[in-house]
């Protein structure tokens, strides 16, 4: 796909995005919106991934975001789509700290820092009832949320704009030294390229992402508490989801989040709220993705279509 | 002011004991495979249960049905290894995060449809009993039960280590692999065992926490989550620096929680601060000597 061909789809998408959420019904409008956070995650957890940084404080993230429109909504009144702007900032500014603490620390280390810091947010969080409620939680303030169409129109937009930065990242030369990272960061070090800088980098922009999921939430639901916001929860399916439909592809946390948002509405409808089930599959999914699968959906796909697909697929990027 | 001072120190002693139950076989199975289970805070709540039913169905006490749900625990933990891990020992760390979380994920749940998210506990007599020195100075019983069985299984893990056969070539091969392998070790079946070694200490601990905390089928995630932040604060891969970590913890989390206005809530998260603080300063640990580029 060239350029001019991946803007008009990009254009297009847009347009679908602000038109189509106004003839859902609200069953179906609330799932595309809990839809949209979970491919923001989703891709926002699969960036980190690419560079060999596997999170599992997304939900850190993701309470920053929802705690930031909450405050700001309440306090003085901000609207909407102008919360997004701060709580990417805080949530970019979260990622480079992240980035700076964890300094050079690799794969599990990294790993069980990312946990901590999501759950220290979480105590903290719990811990100044005068801002954010505390246990008791908050209401975002009535007057100004928009509609359910306006959101999951919003919603929609803002999943086109982060699939679109993934696709034109796959495409860059950003996207070479990430890979390269993932496999050895001294080795990159070596050719002169600083992994040091890439990894706040994509840390930013991953952790701004994931924060824009979480204003989603707090905007659409209008209430929050810190159970919620961080909630392990969100972590597990951002991770769960790229790895079903294929780990570091740009496809693959999308069609991951597809399939497993119909999962999980198909457990609901045949176990009921039975508690437990859900979590159960995202589990299964989890450890037969890791031991049998672990290139994913994209993965199957491409070996199907036989390496002459393949071979195209990386000539077009490498042009 | 000294009564309470005494009775900080006493009572982190003995959260220290707790402490080190958790985390001592999520750190022997680190030491030896180099890779962090996710899910031995649910191995842990599988032993509690195991404790439950056997007092509940069978007026077992904890302590005597101890053993049998700790070699349980290491039937189980050497299945769960064989079956998974041993699959993707050559994988990127990435993926065995993800299988062991996965792992842990299936674990909980299993246990919420099978048994409810209700709160259970065993009640035997000295659950409830404490000795009161003077009018401020009191300690429960069941915590210093916890903190003997925590010496004990230090110990036996310890000349373990030393003096046996087995013991000498688990160290052997977390020291170096390569080298272990080449001496004629089994590393594989090392891995194994360590494993099956870990589980049984976690189901174990879950004997003794039935009584020391409700238990719930997610009562393994704050566990989880403790026992990381003490092998980090210890050194991952020492016994000894284990132990060090649970007491450090311990001390900073009873003093917290008595000195700071609110501070229970705040001792919640001592942990993660002193995780990050410490990874800062040492990323060692006090004691290790694996360097954090695992």
């Amino acid at each position: 796909m060239n350029s001019a061909r991946a803007w008009m789809v990009i254009a297009g998408a847009i347009v679908m995005a602000i038109v189509l959420p106004h003839f859902l019904s609200p069953g179906l409008s609330e799932l595309a919106t809990r839809l949209s956070t979970l491919v923001l995650v989703a891709v926002s957890w699969n960036m980190m991934a690419n560079a060999g940084l596997i999170s599992l404080g997304h939900s850190g993230f993701w309470g920053l975001g929802a705690y930031t429109a909450a405050l700001l909504a309440n306090a003085i009144h901000m609207p909407f789509w102008l919360t997004v702007v701060p709580a990417m900032l805080l949530g970019g500014g979260f990622g480079v700290l992240l980035a700076y603490i964890t300094g050079r620390l690799r794969g599990l280390f990294f790993a069980i820092s990312t946990l901590a810091m999501a759950e220290a947010l979480r105590v903290v969080a719990l811990m100044v009832p005068k801002l954010t409620g505390g246990a008791e939680g908050l209401f975002v303030f009535d007057e100004i949320r928009p509609g359910r169409a306006t959101m999951t129109s919003f919603a929609l937009c803002l999943v086109v704009a982060t699939v679109a930065i993934s696709y034109f990242l796959s495409k860059s030369r950003f996207q070479y030294a990430l890979r390269a990272m993932r496999d050895s960061e001294s080795a990159v070090q070596m050719l002169g390229v600083n992994p040091a800088h890439f990894r706040i980098g994509v840390m930013a922009l991953s952790g701004a992402i994931a924060s824009c999921a979480g204003v989603i939430s707090a905007w659409y639901t209008g209430y929050l508490d810190p159970g919620a916001a961080f909630e392990m929860r969100i972590t597990i399916s951002a991770q769960i989801a790229p790895l079903f439909g294929g780990l570091y592809t740009v496809s693959g946390p999308v069609i991951g989040a597809v399939t497993i948002m119909t999962l999980s509405e198909l457990t609901r409808v045949y176990f009921g709220y039975s508690a437990g089930v859900g979590l159960l599959i995202y589990g299964i999914i989890l450890v037969t993705g890791v031991l049998f699968m672990p290139s994913g959906v994209v993965g199957l796909y491409q070996r199907w279509r036989g390496r002459s697909k393949r071979g195209q697929v990386l000539a077009a990027g490498r042009s | 002011m000294v009564g309470l001072l005494l009775q900080i120190l006493a009572d982190a002693l003995l959260l220290g004991g707790v402490y080190t139950l958790m985390a001592i076989g999520l750190s022997l199975a680190f030491g030896v495979t180099r890779i962090i289970n996710f899910a031995h805070g649910d191995i842990v709540m599988y032993g509690a249960y195991g404790a439950f039913f056997a007092f509940a169905g069978l007026n077992i006490d904890p302590l005597l049905s101890l053993p049998i749900v700790a070699i349980l625990g290491g039937i189980g933990g050497y299945l769960l290894f064989k079956l998974s891990l041993d699959r993707i020992l050559n994988d990127v760390s990435i993926n065995q995060v993800l299988l062991t979380f996965g792992l842990g994920l299936i674990l909980q749940n299993v246990a919420v449809i099978l048994w409810t998210g209700d709160e259970r506990s065993t009640t035997p007599a000295y659950a409830f009993d404490s000795w009161q020195f003077s009018d401020d100075i009191v300690i429960a019983k069941g915590r210093v039960i916890a903190f003997g069985i925590a010496v004990l299984f230090v110990v036996m893990l310890l000349a373990w280590l030393r003096w046996s056969e087995l013991g000498r070539a688990t160290r052997a091969v977390s020291q170096n692999q390569a080298a272990a392998s080449l001496m004629g070790i089994n590393v594989r079946a090392m891995y194994a065992l360590s494993f099956a070694l870990s589980s049984a200490f976690g189901t174990a601990t879950g004997a003794i926490m039935s009584f020391l905390l409700p238990i719930t089928p997610f009562m393994g995630f704050p566990i989880m989550v403790k026992a990381f932040a003490i092998i980090i604060l210890g050194g991952m891969d020492s016994v000894i620096g284990t132990v060090f970590g649970a007491f450090f913890l311990a001390i900073a989390e009873t003093a917290i929680a008595y000195l700071v206005p609110q501070g229970i809530g705040w001792a919640e998260g001592v942990a993660f601060f002193l995780l990050v603080l410490m990874l800062i300063a040492r990323p060692t640990g006090i004691l290790g000597t694996v360097g954090r580029d695992a």
